[in-house]
Parts: structure tokens; sequence; C-alpha cells
């Protein structure tokens, strides 16, 4: 039996092959933990906006109970020591510039 | 010739086959019996164990008042849950509850509640129930078998009492139990979603797996003004107060879109706070929901009658003189000793025996007809639960005295909001709209086309002015003078009615409901209210308890509108004496 005898360029042919096909395995592999790791990654920030909108929800629905007209009036005239303004105090502006 | 050692190896192979066929004949049947016979117990089993299966809460939709601010919006809360093992001991799952005893403050009731379905092997507990972060992470730390939680929704009402008969409430399972909340339920609730959770032999769970996407419900917008709201509060309750009544009511409305800007019942509760003891009370609004007899700002439908049917002219005076007047054996009073009056006079000084006169004119016919057209009898089809249709027998019901007690506001029981909708006829210049609260909602458009309001006519626009002219001088030199604001055109009519007194079957000579019925017209009505107070002490007219409350609401109320003083608001008013000295 021969053994066959390769020359270079049919060597480098196919070592040139093999390094193509174990580069794309390799990007198919990579690319495909990428997306999984994208996908988590993605799914972890939606569930951080999520809750983040929640908590905007929340504040506004403290801020909403902090700035309730009980409080303000409370706070107007207990501890500002503020009056309601008198019927003489107050002055509307004619916009339509009628006479 | 066969050795010994050879039969004993014959005789050993023999048995070895035989025990392990037999080995294997048992692992067939142990196998036969755990996956064909026992196959659907013990995936049943295995299921409840490893799986878990919870609903998902919507987001209750928020409710907003017309300028955007937050009156109720659900925010999330964890609940806590118990799931024992199988077969685990009572004993064994009740350490573990009481373990839990001082973080969550469970009281006896809730440990004799979860004891019970401890006892019942109960697969899923409720421990604790929308519990706040704090408490949440302090059970976390525990480390407890068996204790989960839950993400759930609950309801926060950020104004407390503010609006809180409107709004309503919601039960422990976030569903509308009065109010808005309940009316609108179906919209607000949203869809519920389901969570599968699977758990390894030590209960940890290991995969969530949503089933069913939960569907968040639609906000709602109100016609309501928050400031306009607390206003009416703040002012009708000193109003009781003052007067030492037992409750009151106060509406105040858009007239010519029908939009309810303020709806505020005296004793008020905090949402988000109720005792138990008073979740009934809060539950009867009654500013749609009570029933009282009108008394004399019904004289304003007697009034229309009169006018529309042309039984009397301006210029037709009523002898009042004797102060009372027999009707089928009943004497009507006065409160007041009058001479005679003219029509316009009757009205603005309020004078029953004049306006039994009247409607004696009028006829029974006319009169009922002109009753059943203003809508009394009916519900107004306002947009909130438990509405009362009223007290309003049919003609052949009336009887000799019918026509006298209806001309003045008796035998015929009324809502608030039904008072309301009559002083709007007349604010809209004869036509009716009928009362709403909700300005937006996400309703189909099928269900739109079914709400498109139609405005029939009631009165005649010449009547309907007419009216707003004699109210005008109720509140300038009548019964409703404190109602009287300077530098605005207010027109109104006080009502005193004897209240129903139960025990003797009549009416109360020292109860009474004091009312006043306005509206403040600019080149359009900018708004009509109804103050109504119940049982007031000492002063009880309507004109000394009901028309100050109105007079103190609507010039917060316009200040707060930035709607100036006129110039003139009293040019086009026509007084009573006039009319008695040209006749015109």
């Amino acid at each position: 039996m021969v053994r066959k005898k390769y020359n270079k360029k049919e060597i480098a042919i196919g070592i040139s092959c093999i390094i193509t096909v174990i580069l794309i395995l390799s990007f198919y592999i990579w690319h495909q933990t990428e997306s999984i790791n994208l996908g988590y990654r993605t799914g972890e920030l939606e569930e951080e906006v999520l809750n983040l909108k929640k908590e905007v929800e929340k504040l506004e629905t403290i801020k909403s109970s902090l700035l309730s007209l009980d409080k303000v009036e409370k706070i107007a005239k207990d501890e500002l020591k503020m009056d309601p303004a008198k019927d003489e105090q107050i002055i509307y502006e004619n916009f339509n510039n009628n006479p | 010739m066969r050795s010994l050692y050879q039969k004993k190896v014959k005789k050993r192979t023999i048995i070895l086959v035989f025990f392990f066929m037999l080995w294997i004949c048992l692992l067939i049947f142990r196998l036969t019996q755990l996956q064909v016979i026992n196959h659907s117990r013990l995936k049943a089993e295995v299921v409840e164990q490893n799986q878990n299966r919870y609903v998902i809460h919507p987001k209750r939709g928020t409710i907003y008042d017309r300028t955007g601010n937050i009156l109720a919006r659900s925010i999330p809360r964890k609940s806590v849950f118990f799931t024992p093992f199988k077969g685990e001991p009572h004993k064994l799952q009740l350490e573990t509850i009481l373990m839990l005893k001082k973080v969550l403050n469970l009281s006896s009731g809730d440990l004799q509640r979860i004891k019970a379905r401890i006892a019942k092997n109960d697969p899923f507990i409720w421990v604790k129930r929308k519990i706040d972060s704090e408490k949440a992470d302090k059970v976390k730390k525990l480390h407890l078998n068996g204790i989960h939680f839950m993400e759930e929704n609950k309801r926060f009402y950020p104004q407390g009492k503010l609006a809180a008969h409107i709004l309503g409430r919601v039960n422990i399972d976030d569903i509308g139990a009065s109010g808005i909340e309940y009316k609108y339920n179906s919209v607000l609730e949203g869809k519920k979603g389901e969570r599968l959770i699977l758990r390894d032999a030590k209960r940890r769970e290991y995969r969530f797996e949503t089933i069913k996407e939960p569907i968040d419900g639609k906000d709602i917008i109100l016609t309501i003004d928050e400031t306009i709201q607390y206003i009416a509060e703040k002012e009708l309750e000193k109003g009781v107060l003052k007067s030492k009544a037992d409750w009151g009511t106060v509406i105040i409305s858009h007239p010519s879109t029908g939009e309810i800007l303020a709806m505020a019942n005296y004793p008020f509760f905090n949402l988000n706070n109720i005792p138990p003891s008073l979740l009934l009370k809060l539950d009867r609004n009654k500013a749609i929901h009570h029933l009282f007899d009108p008394g004399s700002t019904f004289k304003i439908i007697t009034a229309s009658a009169a006018l529309e049917s042309e039984s009397v002219s301006f210029n037709d005076s009523f002898d009042c003189s004797e102060g009372a007047i027999k009707v089928a054996g009943k004497a009507i009073r006065d409160h007041d000793r009058f001479e005679t009056l003219s029509f316009p006079e009757v009205i603005i000084h309020s004078s029953n025996v004049g306006t039994v006169q009247i409607g004696q004119r009028i006829g029974e016919e006319i009169l009922f007809n002109m009753i059943k057209t203003f809508g009394f009898g009916k519900k107004t089809k306002i947009d909130l639960p438990a509405e009362e249709n009223g007290i309003f027998r049919s003609l052949d019901e009336w009887t000799d005295i019918s026509v006298a007690s209806h001309s003045i506001g008796y035998e015929i029981s009324v809502t608030p909001i039904q008072m309301l909708q009559a002083i709007n006829i007349i604010a809209n210049k004869g036509i009716i709209i009928h009362p709403k609260i909700v300005k937006k909602s996400p309703i189909s458009s099928d269900e739109v086309k079914e709400r498109l309001p139609q405005y029939p006519r009631v009165i005649s626009e010449e009547t309907a002015s007419k009216l707003a002219l004699i109210l005008q001088g109720v509140v300038q030199e009548g019964t409703g003078k404190a109602a009287h604001i300077e530098g605005y055109s207010v027109v109104g009519k006080t009502g005193t009615a004897q209240k129903y007194d139960p025990s003797t079957g009549g009416y109360s000579s020292s109860a009474h409901i004091a009312s006043f019925i306005g509206c403040v017209l600019g080149d359009e009505p900018v708004f009509s209210m109804i103050v109504v107070i119940d049982d007031p002490k000492g002063q009880f007219y309507g004109g000394q308890v009901a028309a100050p409350i109105f007079r103190e609401t609507a010039s917060k109320v316009l200040r707060y509108l930035h709607i100036p003083r006129q110039k003139n608001p009293v040019e086009t008013l026509i007084t009573a004496k006039y009319w008695r000295q040209t006749g015109e």
C-alpha cells in the first residue's frame, strides 16, 4: 500500500477549511451564548424598568398624599400662620382686555 | 457422568434464576401498580408537591379627578402564605406560624383561622395579606420552610377622606364594594393572570412560568374637581357642626354639561382606615340615596307648572293674610304673616298659603305631569350605584289634599340629586341634562353611543327665564338672602320640611330637613348647588342653615375658578315690588 502524498497547497486548503469550520462554529456558539446572555440581561432590565415604573407610581401616590389639600391647609394655617385672602386683597386680571 | 460439583452448580443456578425471576416479577408488579393502577393518583400527588399555580393579580386602574389628581391608586404589597409539607405534623406547622406572630402582629383571631385551616389539611393558607415591605423583609430573613410571598395590590386613597362616598371602597380581594369602585369594577379590575411555580423536593422554587399574563385595569377620570370637593366638604362640615345637625350633603354641578364637580356627605370616612362598624354607612351615599320631603324647594316645580300652563300670570295676586289655608279639613300654615302677595312674591317669600292657591289653580293633572317631566320618581341616571327612584305616587293614588301637599313639597320623596337636576333645568333654560360623574371611561364606542345624552325640553325658555328672575328675587329679598354673594348673580330657593316620624305616622314638629338649591349665573350658568342639612338644632329654616353654607361654599368656589365680580350683577333683576307697582 502506497501512502498518498499531499502537496503543501492541499494541506493549506485543508487546514484553512478546518480553521474556517472551527471559526464558524466558535462564532455560532459565541453568538448563541451572547444571545442568551443578552436575553437574560434584557429580561433583567425589563424587570428593572417595571420595578422602577412601580416605584414612580408609588412615589407619585405618596406625593399626592403629602400634597393633599387637608395637609397643605393645616401646614399653612398652623405652621406658617397664613390666613385666607380677603375679598379686597384679590385682584382679577382681565386677559380679554375688555373695558 | 456429571460430578457432584456440576450438580451443585446447576442447583444454585436454578435457585438464582428463580430468585431473579421472582425479583423481576415483583418489580413488574410494583411498576404496574405505580404506573398503571395508581397512576392518576400518584401523578396528582407529584403535581401537588412540585407544582403550584398562583393567580397573578392585575393592577387595578387608577381613579383621577378632572384635573388629573390621583384619588385612588393600587400600590404593590406583599402577602404572606403558608404551604405545608405533605404529611407534616400539625404541631410543626403551627410552630412555623407562631414564629411569625410577633413580626406580623398576628391577632388571636388570625391564629384561630390559620389553626382551623391547618386542621383541615389546607395546602394553601393566607397568613397575612398586603403587608408593608419592612415586615416582608423581616419575614424573609427568618427563612422559614413553607412560608412564601405573593405580590398583590393594595388600594390607597392619597386624599384620605376626600370624596369617600363617591369613590367607595374595595374588599380584601380588590373587588369594588361601593361607589365608583363598585360601579366600574369591571373596567378597573383588569383580568387575572396565572403563574406556575415548580419546586424541588426541598420545596425550593426553581422555575417560574407565566401561563397567562394579567391585564391591568383601565383608569377612570371623574368629573369631580379635587379643590371644589375639598371646599364643599370643609364648608359642609362647618355648617353641620354649627347647626348640630345629624348629617348633611352638598352637591355642586356644572348645569350645561351635567358634570358633578363635588358631592360631599358629612360625616366623612377615611378610606384608608375604615372601622368595620362604619362600612355600611360609607356604602350609603346620601346625595343619591336618601329620600326626603323637599318642602319649599319644590315650589319651583309648582311655579314652573303655573307659568308653563299659563294658569297664573306675574301680576296675579293671592290673599295670604289669614296665615293659613284649610284643605280637606287640614290647615296648612305659613312660616310668617303676609298680606296679599303677587305670584313672584309667593315664591320669593315662600308662602305655603299662596303656593297652595297656585297649585289649586293649576289643577292636579298639570301639576302631576310637570313633576313627572322634571324627572321625579325615577333615577337621574347618574353613574353611581344604589341611586333611589324617590317616591312619587301615581295620579290614581292622589287624595283631596295631594295637590296642596305636592305644591309645597310634601307627599313626595326625592333625593338631593333629583332636586339638583331640577334647578339645572332652570339654569339650562328648560332642558334636562342628566348628571354624570365619570368624565372619561374606557368603555366601548357602542356603549358611548347608547349613553349619548338626549336633551328633552321640560319647560319653555321663556318659563325658565321668568323662573330665574323669581329665584333671583328669593336671594335678593326673600327667604334666601343668606345665600346672596356681593357682585354675583345668584338664583336659589330655600326649603324647610318637617321630617316624617315613623313612630307617630305623621310629620314631626321638632325635626326638620333644611335645604337650599341654587345656581350662580354669569353669561352661562357657572355652577349649581344643593345643600341639605338633616335635623339642625336651634335655627332650622333652610334660609338660616343651608343658605349660608351655599354662600360660603359658592364664594370660595368662585374665587378658585377665578371668576371676578360682575359690574352690574343685579341689573336684570325685576323686584317683586316692581311687579306689584307696575303690574308688568
